[in-house]
């Protein structure tokens, strides 16, 4: 009986775990308008005292703010209002306006729209514009401008001519000097050239994106010829490095949005919009995301809501998020302040923000990112011709947006399903279900109290592992497209294993991944067993000193997480500033573009996965070769045995059913080695390194959100595991068990 | 067949010398054991002559070449280990053709011997067995196997018996004799046991505390022991010995006089260590006994025991015939002596006196 009072009270805990906890205080009756945002900082503290002087200024609303990580912010957002624990309000950019406002996760504003139309630039609304209403209020404006040393550059170029000239001008690699920096592979700060050249992402009438277009090619164009032919852009720039350079006065311009005059310290810089194409006359407008507060149609209280958006926007809130967030606002009341109006950051992203083009909010957008960064990696790198680079990156646009396969009916799949679950059982059944009922019936009282042994585990395992296996299992059967979930059978697996869209021997194609996986893995684990076993070696040997010193630094690679591993690494095989080009340079030898290139690329991730992985071999080869009784060898040493045969005869066979399983379990990490993937080479070039999970993981967040084709991908994963450990159960299974 | 020769070998361990400047000839086809306590450098010595160790002075020869350099395997020996170390995934018939395989014997050749070894040791049926299969008799007969099938000119063997029980110990012995007698090969043999040392070695060589004690027919080692350890080393229970200074026919020490016969008129007057054998040292009546005392102990073993005395001359024992229903511990008895079978000592080196 206590038994089943300690189960109860589990399950009240487990059951307890979800209900809400804070209670409301008291004192405080007015209605709660929760807000979240991802800002930090200044920013954030603009936002803080806003919502402070709006519970000040009316008795009927009480606002409260909770600050989210960015990473997960939009994926949140869209798992929690339709469930109604999402905010009442919150500020997001446009980007997945279109998708929320379809979904119907956002409440319309169209009665602020009348007023707003004298308020706010016309771009910013437009951003903000979906299927005819208006979703959101706007609070800043992001978009790219000039930024330049004054030292260097004394006025600023309006054409791309002269940008170029001073590029050149400014530009003495010896010195490490870059006439300019930004993040050329990034398309985001590519659009404004694509722009200045005539050219637009959507193709119109049809408002699809269309990547290859002249206008496109020409753009590309230009930025590969200030990258190779004037060599005026720092290689394989990533933001942190276009700051460090631009504060070490090595970068004379910066392309770059509002965020980056938080990051310049002690440089005198002057802000210009971007010039003018020469070839065009039309000048170089850059995207421009429009923040806003946009309020939740699931929430209780949008009238509060909005009451704050409006409050937020209203020149009294927009000037103090100039002032002290020091965001380029939307408000043009803001500006008639003197402050504000004369503020040189400010009215310089402003102007900016006039000529910028408004990111389109439809989910189209979103599946140009990474072809487009893609085409702009391989072109910048020399890799690619723009005109190559570009028509790959349409395909792989259109095949990643892929058309929703026809729906069908769930029900023949489900009786399948049933009857084998019914066959499995009845199986099951016959093997093992006498014994089993026999000992239930006599050990009642035992059961109860093994299940509740059990029930932390079990019920942890069965939340944690068996629910989301079972939950992607299911999602394989399923197309997600626009937010809906349509049943589709197995056309996501016939896709994927067909290669429709894109020929087999292309990255984007599984067979591709897969034969790449398979030799990540392969080279891998040769690596790992091979240096883990060597450095074994090593260490066993008697007349070495110091031994324990060296195994704790060996261990260390191992100690360390991974992703800071990689990252490290990332860093050291930067072309430029990377150390291992250092160590290439002092040894006379040409630095290597490592991402530029398959072979290469892939090297960096093994060589990374390498560092990574020895180590566990290193310890289980160790403790393997210390259970080997000495008097083998000096067995073998009578017998003739050398030094070879002894390694050969005696210690791969003793050590084999201790490393086997370490390298069947090696196999399986390195199988699934996500983080080094994802972030040493991230694919490049061209997605060639992905490996399954990578690919997996781009279909699921990168690529439109395609979660069944994504889960699809990791169901075959899962097989091709399964399968794996089948076989390697019976290779290990063939281990002679009678080692001593 | 081949001699071993050792000369000036030494071998310390750190510190610790353990092997003190041994200079001892192994005949050819002779089986000599080296026997002596634990730690007394025995097997050092063995692994010396096998080249698992390396001497820090003196040369070892084999068959008259001096082998220091040599690795193991160019010294032409067999050995077997106290652990038997058989190579645990390998089965029997892969242990024994082991070293034949790494010489790249033909497949012929090598089946034809392992067929012939594991035929004289009885290891036919076990061929296809791993050695965690085999019972400790058979792991030390593949054991033996494995060093002879390569037919090496010198066998050197390291306890070979110690992990087995007594009952098979016995046997082993026997056909370890046996073997010798076949093989007709020099063998090198390491043990503690005394009995194994005597009832195998051609010659023996008894070591204690890094040196070599004495080397010779173990009858005559018995007989005839060179000092004290030795002579308390073999023979079983142990010698006796008394100290005291001779003189007139009698050994007198703290506490008892004890009429020895007659010695040479050059030991009148000296301090001597008598030993005399359990063996020669009987119980005897009142009017008999030189020496008495307390029954401390008694070996009853049938047709005859022995008795362990506390006397006023140190612990004794002494041997009855027959089953010694009389005798009880805690009371007293006396011994008496054959004065033909003493052996002398000089009090203070403790070697043998001529």
């Amino acid at each position: 009986m206590r038994a089943a009072a300690l189960l109860a009270l589990l399950a009240s805990l487990v059951a307890g775990s979800s209900a809400p906890v804070a209670a409301e205080p008291l004192a405080d009756t007015r209605a709660r308008v929760l807000v979240w945002h991802a800002y930090r900082a200044a920013e954030e503290q603009a936002l803080l005292e806003l919502i402070a002087r709006f519970n000040a200024s009316q008795s009927t609303y009480r606002a409260e703010a909770l600050a989210l990580p960015y990473d997960a912010y939009a994926s949140k957002l869209t798992a929690a209002i339709p469930t109604g624990h999402g905010p009442d309000l919150f500020v997001f950019s446009q980007e997945r306006m279109a998708v929320w406002a379809r979904d119907e996760l956002l409440a319309p504003l169209d009665e602020d729209a009348i007023e707003s139309g004298r308020e706010f630039p016309q771009a910013a609304l437009a951003a903000l514009r979906s299927g005819g209403h208006l979703y959101g209020l706007p609070l800043s404006m992001k978009c790219d401008a000039l930024y330049y040393n004054r030292a260097l550059i004394q006025t600023p170029p309006t054409t791309s001519d002269e940008l170029e000239a001073l590029a050149i001008r400014n530009t003495d690699r010896a010195a490490g000097r870059y006439g300019l920096a930004y993040e050329a592979n990034d398309f985001f700060h590519h659009a404004a050239w694509l722009h200045g050249y005539g050219g637009q992402i959507f193709a119109e009438p049809t408002h699809r994106p269309q990547l290859d277009s002249s206008q496109a090619i020409a753009a590309l164009a230009f930025v590969r010829h200030l990258a190779l032919e004037d060599r005026a852009l720092p290689e394989e720039p990533s933001g942190t490095l276009v700051a460090q350079l631009f504060n070490a006065g090595k970068a004379a311009m910066v392309i770059n949005g509002p965020w980056f005059a938080g990051e310049v310290q002690g440089v005198s810089y002057g802000i210009a919009p971007l010039p003018i194409v020469s070839a065009t006359g039309l000048p170089a407008a850059p995207l421009l995301t429009v923040e806003a507060a946009l309020v939740s149609s699931r929430s209780p209280v949008q009238a509060g809501a909005k009451a704050l958006a409006r409050f937020l926007v209203s020149t009294e809130g927009a000037a103090l998020r100039a002032r002290v967030g020091r965001q380029v606002v939307a408000t043009r009341s803001a500006y008639t302040f003197p402050d504000i109006g004369n503020d040189p950051l400010l009215t310089a992203f402003r102007a900016a923000s006039e000529k910028a083009v408004p990111m389109d909010n439809s989910p189209a957008m979103l599946s140009v990112w990474e072809p487009e960064k893609r085409a702009l990696v391989s072109v910048l790198s020399g890799a690619n011709s723009p005109t190559a680079a570009l028509a790959q990156a349409q395909r792989r646009m259109l095949a990643m947006t892929r058309i929703s396969p026809p729906v069908q009916s769930p029900w023949p799949y489900a009786a399948i399903a049933a009857m084998i679950s019914i066959a499995w059982l009845a199986w099951r059944r016959r093997l093992s279900l006498k014994r089993v009922t026999a000992r239930v019936s006599t050990r009642r009282g035992e059961l109860m109290r093994a299940i509740l042994y059990c029930a932390p585990a079990a019920s942890s395992i069965l939340v944690l592992v068996l629910v989301p296996f079972a939950i992607g299992i299911g999602l394989s059967f399923f197309h997600r497209a626009d937010g809906h979930y349509t049943f589709v059978g197995l056309a996501n697996f016939i896709d994927i294993l067909a290669s429709r869209d894109y020929r087999v021997s292309e990255p984007m194609s599984f067979w591709f991944t897969l034969a790449v996986t398979l030799l990540w893995t392969v080279v891998n684990v040769a690596f790992h067993v091979s240096i883990g076993l060597g450095l074994a070696l090593l260490l066993k040997n008697p007349l070495l000193r110091f031994k324990g010193v060296y195994r704790v630094l060996l261990v260390i690679p191992w100690a360390i997480p991974n992703y800071i591993t990689a990252l490290v690494w990332k860093g050291m095989f930067h072309r430029q500033f990377g150390a291992i080009s250092a160590l290439l340079s002092a040894l006379h030898i040409q630095p290597v573009s490592w991402f530029t290139g398959f072979s290469t690329a892939f090297a960096a991730n093994v060589m990374t996965n390498t560092w990574l992985g020895f180590p566990f071999m290193m310890v289980v080869a160790l403790g393997a070769l210390q259970s080997i009784p000495q008097d083998l060898y000096e067995a073998a040493d009578v017998d003739g045995a050398s030094a070879w045969a002894q390694f050969r005869h005696i210690t791969l066979p003793l050590l084999k059913p201790a490393l086997l399983p370490a390298i069947i379990l090696g196999a399986v990490w390195t199988f699934n080695m996500f983080n080094i993937v994802y972030l040493v080479s991230g694919g490049e070039p061209g997605g060639s390194t992905d490996i399954l999970v990578s690919e997996a993981y781009r279909w699921a967040f990168q690529r439109n959100e395609q979660f069944g084709f994504a889960a699809a991908y990791s169901t075959l994963i899962f097989l091709f595991l399964l399968g794996w450990s089948a076989i390697s159960r019976r290779i290990a299974r063939e281990q002679p068990l009678e080692n001593a | 067949m081949t001699d071993v020769a050792l000369r000036g070998v030494h071998k310390s361990f750190g510190e610790n010398p353990i092997v003190r400047g041994i200079d001892l000839d192994v005949r050819a086809g002779e089986f000599t054991v080296l026997v002596g306590p634990s730690g007394c450098g025995k097997t050092t010595l063995l692994r010396l002559i096998a080249g698992l160790e390396q001497p820090d002075a003196g040369d070892i020869l084999i068959g008259g070449k001096r082998v220091n350099d040599a690795p193991p395997r160019e010294r032409g020996v067999g050995m077997v280990f106290q652990s038997y170390a058989l190579y645990p995934h390998m089965t029997v018939r892969e242990n024994l053709a082991f070293a034949l395989n790494l010489r790249g014997t033909s497949r012929v050749e090598i089946e034809q011997r392992v067929r012939e070894v594991a035929e004289m040791l009885e290891l036919m049926p076990l061929l296809d067995r791993k050695p965690k299969q085999l019972s400790g008799g058979q792991r030390q007969r593949v054991a033996i196997g494995r060093a002879i099938v390569r037919r090496p000119d010198v066998f050197l063997l390291d306890e070979p018996l110690s992990n087995l029980d007594a009952a098979l110990r016995v046997q082993m012995r026997g056909e370890l004799a046996r073997l010798h007698q076949r093989l007709k090969s020099t063998i090198v043999y390491v043990t503690h046991d005394q009995v194994e040392a005597m009832t195998l070695a051609t010659r023996l060589a008894v070591f204690d505390q890094g040196k070599l004690q004495q080397h010779g027919a173990p009858l005559e080692l018995y007989r005839r022991p060179a000092n004290r350890f030795v002579a308390a080393f073999l023979g079983s229970p142990a010698m006796n010995f008394l100290r005291g200074r001779y003189s007139n026919g009698h050994l007198a020490g703290d506490g008892f006089n004890v009429p020895i016969g007659a010695l040479s008129a050059t030991f009148d007057g000296r301090d001597l260590l008598v030993g005399i054998r359990p063996q020669a040292m009987t119980l005897a009546g009142p009017d008999a006994a030189v020496l008495r005392g307390e029954i401390e102990a008694i070996e009853r073993l049938g047709n005859e025991g022995f008795a362990y005395l506390k006397t006023p001359a140190g612990p004794l024992v002494a041997r009855f015939d027959g089953g010694g229903a009389e005798l009880a511990v805690g009371a007293n008895a006396g011994v008496q002596l054959a004065p033909e079978s003493l052996h002398l000592f000089d009090a203070v080196s403790e070697e043998a006196l001529a």
